[in-house]
């Protein structure tokens, strides 16, 4: 027990005195898991992951990033690591962190809308068919210029698909379950607290999960509206699923608010997550200009 | 009278149905999580699946060995934090504690056992997770942040369990030491401590029980990297991290994969288990 | 009667009362044997670490959580502006009592065969220890799997309060079997002959005799399983799902309080209030662990 102990001892103050060769200004990336909306968004942008000739998909992302399947926790960790950097949907942006222009460009609403800031995906829903009544005004509602605005007060930027007219409809009753990405959460909670206002007979269940999941869910006919942050793969579109965009959402790339960078290149972006750049020495603060 | 024969009857076997539910929720788990999971690492191939370095399910590789060392590792971690100081600890409370200290020590462990894991997460990634920071650079998430949190997390288990252990030595084993003329410090820790040897231990086993099999913590704190860890500083993704993280979105294979590593995860426990009944057979 | 207490709740203090020593004579031998000093500092240094980890946890998450706290946070519904507990409290409570609805019989009657009618050193005890042994042991994240598989998956349930209660039974069963075993076996021979003698049945002895006197050690022991749903997130996530209401039935999805705090943790929009959400969690344990002491007091009152 006690040379277990000992030895035990020896092997921690071994591996610390090793592993701590370590440099000031390393880049602590954090991603976010693999097959998150966001995090799928975020690569395909970035072109951090590539289809490949063969058919796979090479996904580049740095070894040595943190994962993790929470907003929260990619906040708290940029908030209190002056060396970190991580993405997020731009509804969850507040003070605690630093949102980065990419080529020189504010990652704003308006920059969103006018198509300067690339860096953003569409909200979309997906339905199985058209004939459910309540489900029909609820889509109405969200498309209409009602809906619509309720969407852009939250920060997220407004659907093409959305129309100038007014929501007229009226639903007695009815329930609707919703189910899918955590991110479009936010915005379906939102209108959906708009719409009971102006139909109080109808229930409407948000069930907070991911892409896949509200879209398969929604092809088994369990949940009647699926949220989904990215958009529709081709096995899904073929299993009937209908896509509307409700909203367009832009990801910040954010940092600690004290780190002096303030512009990134869409290149030294791919070259953080991908590794090749290891140190914010590496990043001339003169790209700020 | 006939009557009342006819209801005893039938309570015994409604107690003994009752006795059997454990039987076959026990049964249940193994049937469905074999079911599910068997196909996938036959599928992908044992050797691949328990050996393969690469995790990487948008191209349908899946190994889990990284996952299986990061659980050893954080495992590993969590017993040489959370041992000394729990044994230690539980000899205070056995031994050395005044009664009056014994009122506070006593509802603060059985506070720190019940403590919801996902406030133990949280309260890892903003407090912990920081110091680790300032302390050796980097993210401060990782190996030993994850170890440390879950030794804090094992400390109740081993508190408890060690503290009864000692609490059954005879006392007239301390005595006698004492009468030998060895201080107090001696008798305790060269008589008592052996003679609850085993009890100590069974303690240990369920803490590395609890330490492999903790989610919603260490999913906070271990940063979840899924590649092998180089150093102690090195971020980890354990199995039960990569359930959580992974089971929301998987489909087809991915989704078997997980249910997979549920099952090696299974089996871990399984044998742990049997080690903590192999010791309590000893001991009895 | 003390001496007769096998283990006494407090720590064994004869010593301490027989010779009093003042802390300059404690000095003076311990100068004497330097090891036993090392061994004592080692042993104080130890329970200081385990006290001063648990009060850094409550201070800090008290401190940041407490501010956070609003009245707004217990209302009725749940809105994103006031991101109210109240829903996942109330779940807490559906769930709480669905889960001891199926385990508590299933653990009582379990503890009373095994005691009560079990042959002693019968190959079915041992199996049934070993499965609760095996049980108690399982992580939560797989229950978790096998909730998903069992109820979600193959019962076609989708996610529902039901499949989550009913996961959560088998978690807490080898709790309250244990506890009511315990209890079962204090209540003296004594009890079930002076009821034989009075010519009472089996059946009646164990209603009307042995479950009564043994009452409090059960309620503990159910109270401990309640402990254990309030806190539990792994095995509840894929089987109740995060549905930030109250369902219209149980085979509606609703998440409970720990799974709400990680659901605020997800957007990154919320992390104050998962703050709070942690103080509340930690006052419930508080809560539960005194409700929990107290009545294993009065247990120990009864027959010491």
């Amino acid at each position: 027990m006690k040379q277990l102990r000992i030895f035990a001892i020896l092997l921690l103050v071994t591996v610390l005195v090793t592993g701590c060769g370590y440099s000031g200004d390393m880049i602590d990336v954090v991603s976010r898991e693999d097959g998150s909306g966001t995090r799928g968004a975020f690569s395909e942008i970035f072109k951090i992951t590539q289809k490949q000739d063969d058919g796979t998909v090479l996904d580049s992302t740095y070894d040595n990033a943190e994962v993790t399947n929470s907003t929260a926790v990619v906040m708290l960790t940029v908030s209190e690591d002056k060396n970190a950097i991580g993405y997020i949907s731009m509804g969850s942006l507040n003070d605690s962190v630093k949102a980065v222009d990419i080529n020189g460009v504010a990652p704003t609403a308006e920059n969103v809308k006018n198509g300067t800031y690339e860096v953003s995906r569409p909200f979309l829903i997906a339905v199985r068919d058209r004939e459910n009544a309540v489900v029909e005004d609820f889509i109405s509602y969200i498309l209409s210029s009602d809906g619509q605005q309720v969407v852009e007060a939250l920060g997220y930027v407004s659907s093409e698909d959305g129309s100038e007219a007014r929501y007229t409809g009226y639903v007695k009753s009815g329930r609707i379950t919703v189910a899918g990405s955590s991110s479009v959460t936010p915005v379906m909670e939102a209108l959906k607290e708009a719409y009971i206002k102006r139909n109080p007979g109808v229930e409407i269940e948000i069930q907070q999960s991911d892409s896949t999941t509200g879209l398969t869910t929604v092809a088994e006919g369990i949940s009647d509206i699926g949220m989904s942050s990215r958009e529709l793969k081709t096995s899904e579109t073929d299993k009937g699923i209908i896509p509307i965009t409700i909203a367009y959402d832009g990801l910040a790339i954010i940092v600690n608010p004290e780190n002096p960078v303030d512009n990134l290149t869409k290149e030294q972006v791919y070259d953080i997550f991908t590794g090749k750049i290891t140190g914010w020495n590496e990043i001339s603060t003169d790209t700020t200009e | 009278m006939e009557n009342n024969q006819v209801k005893e009857r039938g309570m015994k076997i409604l107690f003994l149905i009752a006795a059997c539910a454990s039987i076959l929720a026990v049964v249940l788990i193994c049937l469905f999580l074999f079911a599910n999971g068997l196909p996938a690492i036959f599928e992908i191939g044992p050797g691949k699946f328990l050996l393969g370095t690469k995790w990487d399910p948008t191209n349908n590789v899946y190994g889990i060995l990284p996952m299986i060392v990061g659980s050893l590792y954080v495992t590993a971690g969590a017993i040489i934090v959370g041992v000394p100081i729990g044994v230690l600890t539980a000899v205070f409370m056995a031994e050395f504690c005044p009664p009056k200290l014994y009122k506070i020590m006593k509802p603060a462990v059985e506070l720190l056992a019940g403590i919801p894991s996902i406030v133990y997460g949280f309260f890892g990634l903003v407090a912990l997770v920081p110091i680790i920071r300032n302390l050796f650079g980097g993210s401060g998430k990782g190996i030993l942040t994850a170890s440390i949190l879950l030794g804090i997390m094992i400390l109740p288990t081993i508190i408890s369990i060690s503290e009864s252990a000692l609490r059954a030595v005879p006392r007239s084993y301390y005595e006698g030491a004492v009468g030998l003329g060895a201080t107090k410090e001696r008798a305790v820790f060269f008589t008592m401590v052996p003679a609850a040897k085993s009890g100590i231990f069974a303690g240990i086993v369920l803490g590395i029980g609890r330490a492999i099999g903790e989610t919603m913590a260490v999913i906070m704190v271990a940063g979840n990297t899924a590649v092998m860890p180089t150093s102690i500083l090195s971020m980890v993704r354990t199995m039960t991290a990569n359930i959580v993280l992974e089971m929301g979105y998987a489909t087809d294979l991915h989704r078997e994969a997980l249910i997979a590593t549920g099952v090696v995860l299974f089996i871990f426990i399984l044998i742990i288990n049997l080690c903590f009944a192999l010791i309590k057979k000893k001991e009895a | 009667m003390d001496e007769n207490k096998p283990k006494a709740p407090l720590a064994p203090s004869e010593d301490q009362a027989i010779n009093k020593v003042t802390f300059s004579e404690k000095w003076a031998d311990y100068k004497k044997h330097p090891f036993s000093m090392f061994l004592y500092i080692l042993v104080i240094l130890a329970a200081v670490i385990t006290v001063a980890v648990l009060g850094y946890l409550l201070v800090f998450l008290l401190v940041k959580g407490i501010p956070n706290l609003k009245w707004s946070m217990f209302e009725w519904n749940y809105t994103r502006e006031n991101v109210s507990m109240m829903p996942a409290i109330i779940n807490t409570i559906i769930v709480t009592a669905l889960c001891l609805l199926f385990a508590v019989p299933l653990g009582i009657g379990s503890a009373i065969y095994l005691v009560e009618y079990a042959k002693r050193g019968s190959k079915l005890v041992e199996v049934v220890r070993l499965t609760t042994e095996t049980l108690s042991g399982i992580p939560s994240i797989i229950y978790g799997l096998f909730g998903f598989l069992m109820f979600a998956v193959s019962f076609k349930w989708g996610y529902s309060l039901l499949g989550g209660a009913l996961t959560l039974a088998i978690m807490v069963l080898p709790v309250i079997m244990r506890t009511t075993e315990e209890a079962l076996k204090s209540v003296p021979d004594s009890f079930r002959e002076g009821s034989y003698g009075l010519g009472a049945g089996k059946l009646r002895t164990i209603f009307r005799i042995i479950l009564p006197s043994a009452m409090p050690g059960i309620l503990s022991g159910v109270i401990l399983a309640v402990g254990r749903t309030v806190g539990e997130t792994a095995a509840l996530i894929y089987t109740a799902g995060t549905v930030a209401g109250v369902p219209s039935s149980i085979m509606g999805s609703g998440r409970t309080l720990a799974v709400h705090m990680y659901a605020l943790l997800s957007e990154g929009l919320y992390t104050d209030q998962a703050y709070a959400t942690g103080v509340v969690l930690i006052v419930l344990v508080v809560i539960i662990n005194w409700i929990s002491n107290r009545i294993a007091k009065k247990f120990g009152n009864k027959l010491g």
